[in-house]
């Protein structure tokens, strides 16, 4: 009888497991998000780690079981992983998340985008075909992301409705003041220009009222030429713009080089949740490019 | 006030008929509809405003709409017009990309010399003109076309053929994913890859041997992912023909089904750590009866007895090592890949070359062939490699030949690589062709879409 009980309280804690809803997430800052909508209601995995760049998270295998379990695939969207999800996709042979589906889950929905190319063409450069894909650094603009993933776990488990907008509005809540304080924060350094390897920071830049002046990439995902370099540091010289931000995903190589020929301080900034140690959450990680920031253009 | 009504009404004439067509858009239409509905919102509110305020009054009302505001609500529509413009049209149409490949060389011997279906000194050659054409076909299928022009060795014509035309399902139960038409069928490695997406200039002289180029098919073939927490990946497929260069059995006289080709492909993968990846696989052909397959060679075995294909067999191991760090994977990497291979043909011997006289025997002839190939990406743009070749021939294993080929990759961009290649061959005596060095450029190049296959990985 004891064993029959036994039996049976594994056998509910068992299927209480399965009735977790079940995500993927191609990116940190997407799995941080979604583990305060869904708490203990859902299961989530994010591809990337923290430390990969976001257009190459490697195209491992290993992902394509955890995908064909998945209910759910959270994405950044404007083709952000074209080089890595949508083969996974294919490989994963789960139907319910495929594009069309309600398991396809893509965060740009309600994302109005920044340097939208003018061209479809590649002379615009390769990895930001639908505009840039790097909302998320915006927090205002995250909050949209967490929206559209509460909106994507009720459709899938509207049994608990309540409890998704429940957590979904407390963090939403706390996003807001943390954007209160991060706005505090910054406001010293409001028109202070930066450049950066990667385009990664437009609506970073324009949320705080910084400027964006350039990147060390020719285009996004092109290599910069001799030229190009050279060119920025000068005209970096011209305009007193104090920083260049190395993200880690790229060599640090060329961003020393032009801190040293500019005179400028070269920042490490994440570009994810675990992109550098300590920034586990995507709260962690804002606080983190927000005091960075701030201290670089003081010193 | 009237612009913005024009423009509501435009995006939505703009997007109507199309929404009725696409299950797929809906998510971006409802995303749309709820900015229209925001932008009817300001509307309101700046009717309201108009018929509140004093029309004298030069103060701004509380709560009214300021004109940077209107501005911004101008720009947005804007965008999000364009946006979805763009998206819509790439919704609805299929993806259309180009390849352009071009192989400059230059090899030290005759083509008589070398076997090559290539001349033998300078040689320009566009080998591929390439178009690819994908989409989906419905919610339970996807479509694809390459169609190549490739020069030909002796006339320099032309000729557009197709490669892969194909229709594969995207949403079969079970794990389950079928193909049909003519596509490249699942065996060993490098034998699906496209000659410009090869880590190399030439494909390995095993696969050239045995498979004959590239594993085209004219079939069926059917891939189950078998459902355990680890990536085990299993195909089957059946097809007329197997390999570019490979005719399929008895053309036009009565086929039956033990002329038809069939194989199948196991693989699985392990993390050895998160930067270092082990993949591995074994496959194998069978093609019970051939009649005919390519006619009755002249090339020999021992004994210069003409003789002639009738039962196909082939059987392939192939691993592959990479380090692929997490971090910054775009500008160095490590991929070593080799793959061996084993063939057991069995041929009808006619020692008199006369068909149906009652002398002819059979004889089976188990030959190997490999290839090894280390390929190191050391920046974005750079890769170098080095490739080794050995390769018994199928109807002589005391044919031998092997090749080594060092090669340095330079890629510009995603659609625009350069490589370099040197090749020096060599034959034993039994062959009784000569070693020769050869040197290649290979320009190759991609406008429109391209797409990161899960097979080029
Ligand atoms: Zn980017």
């Amino acid at each position: 009888m004891k064993l029959f009980r036994l039996l049976l309280m594994a056998g509910m804690i068992a299927s209480a497991a399965q009735a977790k809803v079940c995500v993927v997430t191609t990116l940190t800052d997407l799995a941080d998000f979604t583990r305060e909508v869904g708490d203990d209601l859902v299961e989530v995995r994010s591809l990337a780690t923290g430390i990969e760049d976001t257009h190459g998270v490697p195209m491992k295998p290993s992902f394509v079981p955890v995908m064909n379990r998945a209910d759910l695939i959270v994405l950044v969207g404007f083709d952000c992983e074209h080089a890595f999800l949508p083969a996974l996709l294919e490989a994963s042979k789960n139907p319910r998340i495929q594009k069309g589906n309600v398991g396809y889950v893509d965060c740009a929905k309600g994302i109005t985008p920044l340097d939208v190319p003018k061209s479809t063409d590649h002379s615009e450069g390769d990895v930001h075909p639908y505009g840039n894909p790097h909302y998320t650094l915006d927090p205002v603009l995250a909050k949209t992301a967490v929206a559209e993933i509460c909106d994507a776990l009720v459709a899938f488990a509207p049994e608990h409705e309540a409890e998704f907008k429940r957590n979904r509005d407390a963090y939403l809540a706390k996003l807001d003041a943390k954007i209160a304080e991060w706005k505090t924060e910054a406001a010293p350094i409001k028109g202070a220009a930066f450049v950066s390897y990667h385009e990664h920071w437009p609506y970073f830049a324009k949320r705080f009222g910084l400027k964006y002046f350039g990147t060390v990439e020719l285009k996004p995902g092109i290599d910069p030429t001799a030229r190009h370099i050279e060119e920025l540091v000068s005209s970096m010289k011209a305009e007193h713009v104090p920083i260049v931000v190395g993200e880690p995903q790229f060599p640090e190589k060329v961003p020393r080089l032009i801190a040293e020929q500019a005179g400028v301080t070269l920042v490490k900034l994440p570009i994810m949740p675990g992109g550098v140690p300590g920034t586990d959450t995507y709260i962690e990680m804002m606080d983190y490019i927000i005091k960075t920031m701030v201290a670089a253009v003081k010193k | 006030m009237k612009r913005y009504l024009r423009r509501v009404v435009l995006a939505t004439a703009l997007l109507t008929p199309c929404a009725a067509r696409a299950d797929g858009t809906n998510g971006a239409l409802d995303a749309l509809k709820q900015q229209m509905q925001q932008l009817q919102q300001k509307i309101q509110e700046l009717e309201t405003a108009k018929t509140s305020a004093p029309p004298t009054s030069v103060t701004v009302p509380a709560g009214a709409v300021t004109p940077e505001q209107l501005k911004e609500v101008d720009e947005k529509v804007d965008k999000v017009v364009e946006a979805q413009k763009k998206t819509l049209m790439s919704e609805f149409n299929p993806s259309i990309g180009l390849v352009g490949e071009t192989v400059f060389s230059y090899r030290s011997r005759n083509s008589s010399e070398t076997s090559s279906n290539r001349p033998g000194g300078f040689d320009i050659w566009q080998r591929s003109v390439e178009l690819n054409v994908a989409a989906s076909v419905d919610p339970f299928a996807k479509g694809y076309v390459v169609a190549n022009a490739s020069a030909d060795a002796a006339t320099g014509e032309s000729t557009f053929g197709i490669e892969e035309a194909a229709l594969q399902t995207t949403s079969l139960p079970w794990n389950l994913e079928l193909k049909a038409g003519r596509f490249f069928g699942e065996f060993g490695k490098l034998e699906y890859i496209h000659d410009h997406e090869l880590p190399m200039v030439n494909r390995p002289l095993a696969i050239d041997q045995y498979i004959g180029g590239e594993s085209r098919t004219d079939g069926l073939q059917l891939n189950w992912l078998v459902p355990v927490e680890h990536y085990v990946s299993w195909t089957v497929g059946v097809g007329d023909s197997f390999g570019g260069d490979s005719p399929p059995s008895d053309p036009g006289g009565f086929r039956s089904i033990d002329e038809l080709n069939y194989w199948s492909r196991l693989s699985t993968y392990f993390d050895l750590t998160p930067d270092w990846q082990a993949e591995m696989g074994v496959s194998g052909l069978f093609n019970p009866r051939t009649n005919d397959r390519g006619g009755i060679d002249a090339q020999t075995g021992p004994g210069g007895l003409p003789m002639t294909e009738h039962e196909r067999r082939l059987g392939g191991l192939d691993f592959q090592v990479r380090y692929v760090p997490l971090r910054d994977n775009q500008f160095r990497s490590l991929t070593w890949g080799t793959e061996l291979l084993y063939s057991d043909n069995r041929y009808l011997v006619d020692p008199d070359g006369t068909p149906g006289d009652g002398d002819e025997f059979s004889r089976s002839v188990g030959s190997f062939g490999m290839y090894s190939y280390l390929t190191w990406k050391l920046h974005r743009q750079w890769s170098t490699g080095f490739l080794f070749d050995y390769v018994q021939n199928a109807e002589n294993e005391h044919d031998i030949t092997y090749a080594c080929s060092p090669y340095v990759t330079w890629a510009l961009s995603h659609w625009n690589q350069l490589r370099l290649q040197y090749t020096y061959t060599d034959h034993n005596a039994v062959s009784g062709l000569k070693s020769d060095d050869a040197v290649y450029l290979q320009w190759a190049w991609i406008i429109g879409a391209h797409s990161h296959g899960w097979q080029q990985r």
